[in-house]
């Protein structure tokens, strides 16, 4: 319990100290300092409840309440500020109505109703600490050295760096309250910090692009807001202000049109099919905070909701709502991943879809489901942050982030490009952990027999297979001679590379036993699972995918790494050049004398099938059906509240 | 799949594979000559031309290719080893993408013009195929309730009776798989329609070897597939199993011979429409009638 405020309180003191620290000298420590404390945080709360049962606590705390009303209404008015001061007064409006619902809903509604527990904790708010802490304490000490580089080549620019990094500390403060709040008003109050404070990270270097996209941002999840204090007005008024609660209370009857409008949250929060532009508008970001976005804050923020009310999901609307979208997303945004050359760019589409299929998983919310929900949102984070962080160090080192420029970086950057490889085979390869993780969601699938996510699941994995394919091939390609980029990378960024990588290859090998120790003890703990006649949770997970299987994945991760260390580049073979059409001149351009006796130059690029997979061609069809789909599922879920009286 | 299925596997598919894989080859060399109306080579070529690959000079473009082809080599082995221990489909699936990835990662090491065309097309061909190798899978599922290979020698009937479309579009994209026209187009046999030498452009002497060796040990694996959709818990179902899977090898031959290759578009569109069609009607079939 300590421990759970601890977390809370410690990124708050980082962030409010670094709000005052303008020297880069005395930024360092510091912040080094609390993600250091913030990671033995992580650890003794792991020590302690990783493997536990759900354990609730009454803080029964009016003032915190009062703090979170307070924290609203500030939110609130700086949205609406900003809103007038950069002429979208659709944000402003937003963000009004918004907040006076919720100062009504409190002061009201709220005040009458009984709250049990306002913090709980359990196995997968843990993991989601553990995620928070790690990856995202990891990415503050990368941003120490990167966004020194970032001001040096923005000299024109006032240092406003104090902000970012406190922001950043502020956004993780945010998240670990999101992930152990019980009372729905103080999780609504930690789901708004983390909208504002992405906002103000995107529109952080203040140029036009960044500040229009930073409000796209604001719209769409002040809207996912506003869904947010719809719902709570709606529990509220049933006297039912406690997650577990609702969560019991199933998808159906009462609970289902607010069950629906969080679930619409959950979706916009993690940017999925019509909500996809934020989050590539976004991209405009410095790195680390595309980093943050995707792996530990954000995104995953909507994710986690959406896994934490997967028990009330199934064969509902609800649940078909959010199956549907998940897929949707999951397909679309993989296909168009191929026809993007910007790396962030595709790193964005890959997140998206992956987000995607966790929804879809959430969504199913079998226990078979579930898991494959849990392990595809951790491998997702680390695998994610890990390439980010390579992405942005490259993008420093080779002068652009464009796939085609990182043709070759095995030479040029040779650790940052197996630290690449590393990241992508994780992303989309057996026997590493995304795609194990895929391949619990097609057993639970099959089980299903959901013959719609059968097919998107068969279609985005091929897709899947090729965006990733291509570019790591470009990456681990190898001319003869190339000058060395990578001195000059600093060593915060290094420490944040080696910790991602370090996560990446632990989750990968410990997977049997994560899954054995935590996750399945956590599913078998709902009620909900377990159906007269058919076997418990953790039974059903053992006898689908079997521990003797993630047992031999993981054993084939540990042979295919050891013959990297020990045979990789170790061929003893006579080097030649290659065949060129005419003799070669300089292998890192590929030229070669051709038949005039002069100089050609031979270029490659891969493919990336615009007319097939573009954007233009997808997005327009597939946002409309996203929108119909979230349409037709809030409109059953409210009908179904107003002729239902299953309560 | 228990440890002493492992051990067969390991020591049946390890050391007999090759050897059948080599004779097709032969064989596929022979008959295709016979349709052109040439003598062609004799049935042990192949096996003649991987020895010679294994007595040349050890050259290579760069330190890490061979590696890559190696390991592309040791998980064809270990997911035909999978296979035949009766062990999840699923892994052996992940397992031959994987091995495809290794030797894809090989051509572009190599930074040729021409292998990277070649690696491109074959990164196509795994898009074109993937889908209904993993509903053949889903499918498998929901025919035998279980992943385990091995499960088919506990049926009634052989699983062809209640998948006969998935098989057909399995039959459309084996065709990519084998490396055969008109989907040959990262890698093909015949020299009239290639690109110096497609995604092997830069491999030579026992990396060129390995890659010959990879692809006799995943054609044994894939007619095996095939066998799988004729098997069931009598031994007849063997019999039957490799007689089909031969006469579908002829008939691969046969198709081989009498296309050219088409471009990627063509495969993308035809094989993902045949997969869509076939296997969503299949299986809606299967969960209605179960």
């Amino acid at each position: 319990m300590a421990t759970i405020g601890l977390l809370v309180v410690l990124p708050l003191i980082a962030a409010a100290a670094l709000f005052f620290i303008k020297k880069d000298s005395l930024r360092t420590p510091v912040v080094i300092g609390f993600a250091a404390l913030i990671m033995l945080a992580c650890v003794w709360l792991a020590i302690g409840h990783l493997t536990g049962t759900m354990e609730f606590y009454p803080l029964k705390s009016q003032l915190i309440t009062y703090a979170t009303l307070v924290i609203d209404v500030i939110l609130g008015v700086y949205v609406f500020v900003k809103g007038i001061k950069h002429g979208v007064p659709f944000a402003s409006v937003l963000a009004g109505i918004q907040t006076a619902i919720v100062v009504v809903f409190e002061l009201t509604v709220a005040h009458g109703v009984n709250i049990d527990n306002d913090i709980y904790v359990d196995s997968l708010s843990v993991m989601m600490a553990m995620i928070i802490g790690f990856v995202g304490s990891g990415i503050c000490i990368y941003a120490l050295g990167y966004m020194r580089v970032f001001q040096e080549q923005h000299k024109d620019q006032p240092d406003r760096r104090h902000i970012f990094f406190s922001i950043f500390f502020l956004f993780l403060s945010a998240m670990f309250a999101l992930v152990f709040s019980n009372n729905l008003a103080w999780l609504f109050c930690a789901w708004e910090v983390t909208t504002v404070c992405s906002f103000v990270l995107i529109g952080y270097t203040r140029t036009e692009e960044a500040i229009q996209n930073s409000f796209r941002q604001i719209v769409m999840n002040m809207l996912c807001g506003l869904a947010f204090a719809i719902a709570l007005v709606y529990l509220g008024a049933a006297g039912i202000l406690e997650l577990d609660k609702l969560i019991n209370l199933g998808a159906i009857g009462l609970a289902a049109f607010p069950i629906a409008l969080l679930a619409f949250a959950g979706l916009t929060k993690a940017a999925q099919i019509p909500f996809q532009s934020w989050l590539l508008g976004a991209m405009v970001a410095p790195t680390p905070t595309s980093a943050l976005l995707h792996s530990s804050t954000m995104v995953k923020a909507g994710v986690f909701l959406l896994a934490k009310l997967s028990p009330a999901f199934g064969w509902n609307f609800n649940g078909m709502m959010v199956m549907l979208i998940g897929g949707l997303t999951f397909l679309i945004c993989a296909f168009i991943a191929i026809s993007q050359s910007n790396a962030k760019r595709v790193l964005a589409y890959s997140t998206v879809s992956n987000l995607g299929l966790i929804c879809a998983c959430a969504g199913v919310g079998t226990p078979e489901a579930m898991w494959a929900a849990i392990f595809l949102l951790i491998f997702h984070a680390v695998a994610k942050s890990l390439l980010f962080l390579c992405v942005g160090t490259a993008e420093h080192h080779i002068g652009s982030r464009d796939i085609e420029a990182m043709d070759n970086l095995f030479v040029r950057m040779p650790t940052i490009a197996r630290f690449m490889a590393l990241g992508m085979l994780t992303m989309f390869i057996a026997p590493f952990g995304m795609l194990v993780s895929k391949w619990a969601t097609i057993v639970s699938i099959a089980d299903t027999g959901n013959i719609v996510l059968m097919l998107i699941l068969a279609f985005g994995s091929a897709a899947t297979f090729m965006f990733w394919a291509k570019w790591l091939g470009k990456v681990l390609a190898v001319a003869q001679h190339s000058a060395d980029l990578e001195k000059g990378v600093s060593k915060s960024e290094w420490f944040a590379i080696g910790l991602m990588a370090f996560m990446v290859l632990f989750c990968s090998v410990a997977f049997p036993f994560i899954s054995e120790s935590v996750v399945v003890p956590y599913l078998a703990q709902f009620e909900q699972f377990v159906f007269p006649g058919l076997l418990p949770a953790w039974q059903t997970i053992s006898a689908t995918l079997g521990f003797d299987n993630l047992l031999i994945m993981a054993i084939i991760v540990l042979a295919i790494l050891a013959s990297f260390a020990v045979f990789f580049g170790r061929s003893k073979k006579r080097i030649v050049p290659i065949y060129m059409a005419g003799v070669g001149v300089d292998s890192e351009k590929r030229s070669y004398r051709n038949s005039l006796s002069g100089v050609s130059e031979s270029s490659q690029r891969n493919w990336y099938l615009e007319d097939w997979f573009g954007e233009k061609a997808l997005l327009p069809i597939s946002n409309i059906m996203g929108i119909v789909v979230l349409v037709v599922g809030i409109a059953l879920a409210y009908i179904n509240l107003g002729g239902g009286a299953l309560l | 799949m228990t440890a002493i299925s492992f051990i067969l596997a390991l020591v049946g598919f390890g050391l007999v594979a090759p050897i059948i894989g080599c004779l097709l080859a032969g064989l596929d060399r022979k008959i295709t000559a016979r349709l052109q109306g040439r003598v062609g080579p004799p049935l042990l070529q192949p096996y003649y031309d991987v020895r010679k690959l294994l007595a040349k000079e050890n050259v290579s473009v760069n330190r890490f290719q061979d590696f890559y082809i190696a390991m592309s080599l040791f998980l064809a082995i270990l997911a035909g080893v999978m296979f035949f221990a009766g062990g999840n489909f699923l892994l052996v699936v992940f397992l031959i993408t994987l091995s495809t990835l290794f030797l894809i990662v090989a051509a572009y090491s190599s930074r040729s013009p021409f292998a990277e065309i070649g690696a491109e097309r074959e990164i196509i061909q795994v898009m074109s195929y993937e889908p209904l190798v993993i509903l053949m899978t889903i499918a498998y599922f929901l025919a035998v309730r279980t992943f385990d290979v091995g499960a088919v020698f506990g049926l009634s009937q052989p699983i062809i009776v209640s998948l006969p479309l998935v098989f057909i579009a399995f039959l459309f994209v084996l065709t990519i798989k084998l490396r055969k026209s008109p989907f040959d187009l990262s890698y093909s046999h015949h020299a009239h329609q290639e690109l110096v030498k497609g995604i092997t452009t830069e491999m030579s002497g026992k990396t060129l070897a390995m890659v010959e060796v990879t692809h006799w040990y995943e054609n044994v694996l894939f007619m095996s597939w095939v066998g799988l959709f004729f098997v069931w818990g009598s031994w007849i179902g063997i019999l039957v199993a490799v007689i089909v899977a031969l006469t579908i090898y002829f008939l691969e031959i046969l198709i081989d011979s009498n296309f050219a290759r088409v471009k990627w578009q063509a495969m993308l569109k035809w094989s993902w429409l045949v997969t869509l069609v076939f296997c969503t009607i299949n299986i809606v079939v299967l969960i209605m009638v179960s």
